[in-house]
Formats: structure tokens, C-alpha cells, sequence
């Protein structure tokens, strides 16, 4: 039996327990103290609404996830486009990388009330405010990661004359996929957040947005279950990312 | 037949190679030994291709390198595996072959792997194996890919010390079965020895361009010395012990140091 095999259960074991402990400890506090569920509810509460009307929750989820997905797969098309358009003109990737390392510092948050002027409000805009957010971690992973492979490899290739299209796609993209992968890894965070903004700000439907009408409302329970939600849809996300990264990835 | 006439190859200012002349018969094994930054690299890569000469020519079998890389004729083997860490070792040992346009044949791939000692170890990923056995995959591949001639650039520099010796008797028992010309450039002397019909000295360092070149800058790199090696073959482990082999080695390092 390898360690592999044997560290598992502690690795699972440990952090349920946490998390229960958390829970029980958010039970206990709102129990002792008897704080008043529209400040705190207690989990139970949050449980009863979720339970209770799941399909305002699943809706929204999918109105959410679909703002991610659609958006996600424009912003990592254009990203990993560009990347290898810049890669493969060095007179263009000269004069505009350095401003797609330095955009990655504009906190693309502020740009949403700009698309709301020029797009309006609507699923279309969200789309590609949750493309904008995506795209520069993939642009910028993509374009390193072409320029990974080693000169050895090349001049392998080079030494039977193997030509740039077969290089490219034997050699060069799985080098750089590590680093591409990375970038959407990066990427996906950044959308469930550019999802949420984009629900708050340009669109009236998703998540996002059930979480600021239930502040509006004063409505914690719905708040945190709807968080609760949002946070399963995060995770899932994440999962299937790393899910796919260890389908193509050998580093 | 390798044929190189007056080669200089020079990088940007710098010279690297000053007119070097050469043949190299079918079937020979030769080695180009020299100490780092000689040029001796520089020659091999230019007989394969991988440079252009400044001034002189390089044939192989009568054509330009290019042709010869374009028809898979030459087989290179670098200090570096250059294996690709996605592929497993039979993987990789096709892969290079199918790169240059033509078939593999797995049941070829696997043999040759055999013979190298990795029975076993066809699905297992560069990062499972030793520096030998990676060596061993990158020296399976440039046979498995049909060449004619092996360039070999210093394939077992990063190997340690006990693995260089067994891998050079493999290289040899290789050799003599699948009948390659080789050019294997070193900078060990012993390796050099060891493995050569014939044993080349290149000496020098890279140097400014220009006529007084030579009397300012010191000279580029240029064949010093040139050994035939009469130790009997084949040739294996014993031949290290032999006085010959040390007799022969002696005056190639002799070579080395006259020139420094």
C-alpha cells in the first residue's frame, strides 16, 4: 500500500469536521445569545429557505452558471486567440503585451458601469463583462506558455525538417498548455465574481442579483442561502477545471 | 560520406569555427573532443543542419544538410533527452519518426528498447526514468527514425560517471549492429578514446571577425589534432584497464595541452 493510499481519510475527515464544527458553533451563537434571525438566522433557518423554495435558488444558479459559461468560453476563445496572434507576430506582441500585463491591474470591476452606458442592461452585456474578466489571465498564461519549450525541442524538430504547423501542434501547444491551464484556473475565480457584478449592475436576474434585492429586503436568510448556493456553483466550477487540466496535463 | 570543406561559422562578430576541413567515411565513428566552448558543438550542429556555415560547405552523401534532415537521414542525439514528458518512452521513440513524415513501426520502437535495456519500461513517462534510461530512449529514437548518420552532441555529459561507461559499450554494441555513421562529440578524453575509429581535437575560442583576428583576440575553433584509434574492437569494459587504451589517451591529452 502506498502513502497515497493511506493519508486520505485524515484529509477528508479533518476538514468535515471543521466545517460541522463551524456550524454548530454558528447554532450555538445564535441560540445563546439569542440574536434575532434578521440579523443572524440560524443555520437550520437557512436550510428551511433553501428547502423551501428550491427553484427560485436553482434558477437563479443556472441563470448565474450560464453567465459564466457563456461568458467564460467567449473570454478563453478570444484570450488563447490573441495569445497566439501576438505569439506569432513579434512586431505585434511588441507593441500591445505590455499593455495586456499592465491592463491586469485595472481592476476590471470599474469597467461595468462603462458597459452599462455603452450596452445597457441585459444577458448580452453580462456576457461580456464575464469575457473581459477571463480573457487577460488567458492571454497572459497563453503567451508565456508558447515561449516554453525548450530550444533543444526545436532544434529536435528543426533536424528532421518537421515544418512550423506539425512543431506547433507536437511540441510548442503542450508546452504550453501548463501555463494556459493556469490562466483559465485564474480565469474561472475571476468569472463567478464578474458573474455577480454583472448580476448587480447589468443584468436583473441570476445569483447575484437575488442576493441584492434580499439586502434590500433585509432578507439574511435568503442572503446566505443564496451565497450558500453560489459558492457550490464556485467550487463545481473549480472542480471541473482541474478535472479537465489533469485530463491533458503532464506536468 | 561526410564531407566538410573549409568550413568557418561565425556568430554575429564572433567566430566561432575557422576552416575546418573533414571527411568522415560511412560506418566510421568519430569523436571531436575539446574543452567547453571550442566550437566543437558548433561543428556538429552545422554538419546536421541546425547552423549555417559563414563561409565553406558541409555535403552529406553529396547533399546539403537540409536535404539530408528532410529525408530523415540524420539522427540527433543531445545532452539534453529532449524527451517529451506527456509521451511515454515507446511514444517517444516513434514520435520522431513521425515528425519527419514516415511510419512508425512499433514493433521496430519496441525492440530497439529492448536491446537498450528499458524491456519493461515502453508506457513509463520520462519522469520515471533515470538520466541513463532517457539517454537511452533519445539514442532509440535517432535509430528508430531511419538515419543514416547519428550526431551525438555530448549525450552522456549529465550522466554520472558509471553510467557513461555502460553506455558507452551499449553505444558501440548499437553501432555495430545497426552499421551508423557517428559523430560524437565529448569533452571527455577517455569517452573520446574509448569510443572512436577516429578521435579529433578542436581547440580554441570564439573570436572577433576580421583579418588580425588571430593575433588579437586569440584564435577560433579549429581541428588541432587528429587521432586514429587502433585499439582492437569490439571493445568493451576490459579495453578501459588496457595500457593501450591509456597510452592512447595520454597523447590525446597531450594534444589538448600543447594547444592551451
Amino acid at each position: 500500500m502506498s502513502v497515497a493510499d493511506r493519508v486520505p481519510a485524515p484529509d477528508v475527515v479533518l476538514p468535515v469536521s471543521a466545517l460541522l464544527a463551524a456550524v454548530a458553533t454558528w447554532w450555538a451563537l445564535t441560540a445563546a445569545l439569542a440574536i434575532p434571525p434578521f440579523l443572524l438566522p440560524a443555520p437550520a433557518a437557512v436550510a428551511a429557505r433553501l428547502a423551501g423554495n428550491p427553484d427560485l435558488y436553482l434558477t437563479n444558479a443556472a441563470a448565474t452558471l450560464r453567465k459564466i459559461l457563456v461568458g467564460g468560453a467567449v473570454g478563453i476563445t478570444v484570450g488563447f486567440s490573441l495569445a497566439l496572434v501576438v505569439w506569432a507576430v513579434p512586431l505585434l506582441k511588441r507593441a500591445i503585451y505590455p499593455y495586456l500585463v499592465a491592463l491586469r491591474v485595472l481592476p476590471k470591476i470599474a469597467v461595468a458601469p462603462v458597459f452599462l452606458i455603452y450596452f445597457g442592461v441585459g444577458f448580452e452585456t453580462a456576457i461580456l463583462f464575464v469575457a473581459l474578466i477571463v480573457f487577460f489571465p488567458v492571454v497572459v498564461g497563453t503567451a508565456a506558455g508558447l515561449d516554453r519549450t525548450p530550444e533543444s525541442h526545436l532544434d529536435l524538430l528543426r533536424s528532421v525538417d518537421a515544418g512550423p504547423l506539425r512543431t506547433f501542434l507536437a511540441v510548442r501547444l503542450p508546452h504550453a498548455l501548463p501555463d494556459v491551464f493556469a490562466g483559465v484556473k485564474q480565469s474561472v475565480t475571476l468569472a463567478v465574481v464578474g458573474a455577480v457584478v454583472a448580476e448587480w449592475i447589468l443584468s436583473n436576474d441570476g445569483l447575484g442579483s437575488l442576493i441584492l434585492v434580499a439586502s434590500e429586503n433585509v432578507q439574511v436568510d435568503v442572503m446566505l442561502a443564496a451565497l450558500t448556493v453560489l459558492l457550490c456553483v464556485g467550487l463545481l466550477l473549480y472542480g471541473g477545471v482541474a478535472l479537465c487540466y489533469r485530463a491533458v496535463a503532464w506536468d | 560520406m561526410i564531407s566538410v570543406e573549409d568550413l568557418s561559422v561565425s556568430y554575429g562578430d564572433l567566430r566561432a569555427l575557422d576552416d575546418v576541413s573533414l571527411d568522415i567515411a560511412d560506418g566510421e565513428f568519430v569523436t571531436v573532443v575539446g574543452p567547453s566552448g571550442c566550437g566543437k558543438t558548433t561543428l556538429l550542429r552545422t554538419i546536421g543542419g541546425l547552423e549555417s556555415p559563414t563561409a565553406g560547405r558541409v555535403s552529406v552523401d553529396g547533399d546539403p544538410p537540409e536535404v539530408a534532415q528532410a529525408d530523415a537521414r540524420l539522427g540527433f542525439v543531445f545532452q539534453d533527452h529532449t524527451l517529451l514528458p506527456w509521451k511515454t518512452a515507446l511514444e517517444n521513440v516513434t514520435f520522431l519518426r513521425r515528425m519527419a513524415g514516415k511510419d512508425p513501426e512499433p514493433a521496430g520502437a519496441r525492440e530497439l528498447l529492448a536491446t537498450t535495456g528499458l524491456d519493461g519500461f515502453e508506457d513509463a513517462r520520462p519522469s520515471e526514468l533515470s538520466g541513463g534510461m532517457k539517454q537511452r530512449v533519445a539514442i532509440a529514437r535517432a535509430i528508430h527514425l531511419g538515419a543514416d548518420v547519428l550526431l551525438m552532441d555530448e549525450p552522456f555529459g549529465e550522466l554520472d560517471e558509471i553510467t557513461r561507461d555502460e553506455m558507452s559499450v551499449e553505444i558501440l554494441q548499437l553501432w555495430r549492429e545497426n552499421r551508423k555513421t557517428v559523430v560524437f562529440v565529448t569533452h571527455s578524453v577517455p569517452e573520446a578514446v574509448f569510443l572512436g575509429d577516429r578521435c579529433l581535437v578542436v581547440a580554441g575560442a570564439p573570436a572577433a571577425d576580421g583579418p588580425d583576428s588571430s593575433t588579437e583576440n586569440g584564435t577560433p575553433g579549429r581541428i588541432v589534432a587528429e587521432f586514429d584509434i587502433d585499439l582492437p574492437r569490439p571493445r568493451d569494459e576490459s579495453v578501459f584497464g588496457s595500457e593501450a587504451f591509456g597510452r592512447q589517451v595520454a597523447r590525446v591529452r597531450g594534444a589538448l595541452h600543447d594547444d592551451a
